[in-house]
């Protein structure tokens, strides 16, 4: 058993036409025992910019808080946000510090950046960047994901039907993952607002 | 002397797809045609499909030189069994056929992994789906190999099938029409062969209906 | 084998815990009470390694202790759980504590409240929660008898529901068990569930 497999998680972000969506499951785990349903993967860092995190889900949470601390320390020197390829670049740097012990963790990085052109991109746990145009996927489902994606996404897409893709595409893939699913979280970012919504999924 | 292990293995992954849809009066069973072992491609056209009797069709992923030793095991039951009935065997019984073959190396199993597809009596589609083992089910629709993992999830999607656990029992097999299930099909291997590296080359497909026996190609990415 | 477990009810959250002392095939005693009474308002039930357990969750008390001796006001139950969590975090890449804890409390502004952590450091905020051997039979119970708005008598019935589960179905199950409550008027010992008494010591 690998260690990223050890509390379970499916996420996925999707770029449509100046819009962009990011979904998670609510199931955290240890192995196959399954402790909560309830448990949240996607952080909002600010209004444009937000970030899952896959794999172990305690060193999801000390790097998030690590991140929102680097995060607020910006801001109050900057008086500004951070673009999202900002943001990528500290997280890729933050897991790097941990080259020989790293954080087991996946993290997905979706923003808007200048111009609200949309930005996503994923890493390994050593802060390995992969930028992508069109979707990225990490947790226990990304091969389902994977598939399920590379076969319903299409390019520029409009938001409410970005939803459905992304959707349709967690959906049916966390069915295939036995440590992931009970249900699914999408936020869905326009330049004027973000959506939130929860789905509901098999629970089994 | 230093003492000797073991460090050869009797059995080869050699990757692959398949994947076959059961419609009303038709069965589509496709497989890629690529051959790989590691990272090195073997072979980008071979044929991971066989026909087995006149309506019965099997494709298998895994390691192909065991594939090939479980189709001569069943093509050699079948001519006993036409010279002993005066007749082709039909699907169900086929099915049955290969869970047994595959059961009968329980401990020494065939490292095959097979879907097989046809026709029933009735002339209605019908996909048996494997492990390799021989433990086996009929359903609507199935994939098997490197890439079931990435198709898998997209035919659960577009053709989800009702509950095996609802009475009285319903139908399996799915609701498009031959093209659209030609089409879906294609559609499914494009996308596994953009992230599968053991899938590509070429798509194979063999169609089974009424009226016989048909099959189409499609050129696949070849990276 | 250990089993602590705990619930949140209407205006309480309860925390019960076997009392066995057990090293290898030895049970040293049966009478070890292993929910410490963090603060007036907090329970913190652990299991684990004996040392870890005993060591971990009086430095977390002693801590809580010393946070209201400088600011004169307690840490609310979520700022215990958080506490309590990164002390784990950074001490599982040094020397881990092997303890899963069970925090629960009562805040006047948010009520009751549990908190899940495990040795890894996941924490999570729940309704009912388990840990050890005892945990299969305890979840299962409190899955099908559990309700968000339980008195404490329906509570305790089902905590005794779930002793009684893990009596006769754990093959090396514990003897005894203390249950402690806390609400509004603080934590406190409920009571124990004893089906043996610790031979008494001669006097020297």
């Amino acid at each position: 058993m690998s260690i990223f497999e050890y509390n379970g998680s499916a996420l996925v972000a999707m770029v449509g036409k100046n819009c962009f969506a990011i979904a998670s499951d609510w199931r955290l785990g240890v192995q196959l025992q399954t402790i909560a349903t309830d448990f949240q993967k996607i952080y909002r860092i600010h209004d444009k910019l937000f970030l899952g995190l896959a794999g172990l889900a305690t060193d999801a949470q000390t790097l998030y808080q690590r991140l929102v601390f680097r995060h607020k320390l910006y801001q109050l020197r900057e008086e500004r946000d951070m673009k999202p390829e900002t943001f990528a670049s500290l997280v890729s740097a933050v897991l790097y510090e941990k080259r020989f012990g790293p954080y087991f963790t996946q993290p997905v990085i979706a923003g808007l950046s200048d111009g609200d052109k949309p930005f996503i991109c994923t890493m390994d746990s050593i802060g390995a960047k992969e930028l992508a145009k069109d979707f990225v996927v990490a947790g226990t489902a990304s091969e389902s994901l994977y598939g399920a994606c590379e076969s319903m996404f299409k390019p520029d897409m409009e938001p409410e039907e970005l939803f459905e893709t992304i959707s349709q595409a967690l959906l049916s893939s966390v069915d295939r993952d036995c440590l992931s699913g009970w249900g699914g979280h999408v936020y869905l970012v326009t330049p004027t607002e973000v959506t939130e919504r929860i789905l509901k999924g098999r629970m089994d | 002397m230093t003492k000797q292990q073991a460090n050869w293995s009797p059995y080869d992954n050699n990757g692959g797809t398949c994947v076959a849809i059961a419609g009303a009066d038709y069965c589509v069973i496709a497989a890629d045609t690529r051959m790989s072992t590691g990272y090195n491609i073997l072979t980008r056209d071979y044929s991971k499909i066989i026909q087995l009797a006149d309506k019965s069709v099997m494709a298998s992923s895994g390691f192909q030189a065991d594939v090939r030793a479980l189709q001569k095991v069943l093509a050699a039951r079948h001519l006993i069994y036409q010279h002993q009935h005066n007749k082709q065997m039909n699907c169900p019984a086929m099915a049955q056929l290969l869970s047994n073959t595959l059961y009968y190396k329980r401990f020494f199993p065939y490292y095959a992994f097979n879907v097989l597809g046809g026709l029933d009596n009735e002339g209605k589609g019908c996909v048996f789906t494997y492990d390799a083992v021989g433990s086996y089910e009929r359903v609507g629709y199935s994939s098997q190999g490197s890439g079931s993992t990435l198709i898998t999830p997209f035919l659960d999607n577009q053709l989800k099938s009702p509950s095996p656990l609802l009475l009285p029992a319903k139908d399996a097999v799915t609701p498009l029409s031959e093209s659209e299930a030609i089409d879906l099909v294609k559609t499914c291997f494009a996308s596994a062969t953009e992230r599968d590296i053991y899938t590509g080359d070429k798509l194979e497909i063999v169609i089974l209906n009424a009226s016989g026996i048909r099959r189409e190609y499609m050129e696949l990415r070849k990276d | 084998m250990e089993s602590v477990f705990g619930l949140v009810g209407k205006d309480f959250a309860i925390v019960a815990a076997d009392t066995s002392a057990v090293h290898s095939i030895l049970v040293h005693k049966t009478n070890e009470d292993k929910i410490m009474i963090l603060d007036s308002h907090k329970l913190m039930g652990a299991s684990g390694e004996t040392g870890d357990r005993a060591q971990f969750t009086e430095y977390i008390q002693k801590n809580v202790a010393l946070y209201q001796f400088r600011n004169g006001i307690p840490l609310t139950t979520a700022a215990a759980a958080n506490f309590t969590r990164g002390e784990l975090a950074t001490a599982l890449r040094k020397n881990p504590y092997m303890v899963n804890i069970i925090l629960a409390g009562y805040d006047k502004e948010t009520g009751p409240s549990l908190y899940y952590i495990d040795y890894i450091a996941s924490l999570h905020k729940l309704d009912k929660a388990a840990f050890g051997y005892g945990s299969y039979f305890a979840l299962s119970m409190m899955d099908r008898h559990y309700r968000r708005d339980m008195t404490v008598e329906e509570a305790i019935e089902l905590v005794d529901k779930c002793i009684l589960e893990i009596r006769s179905r754990l093959v090396i199950a514990p003897p005894n068990f203390v249950i402690k409550i806390v609400d509004k008027d603080g934590a406190r010992e409920y009571a124990w569930r004893e089906s043996i008494k610790d031979a008494p010591v001669a006097a020297a």
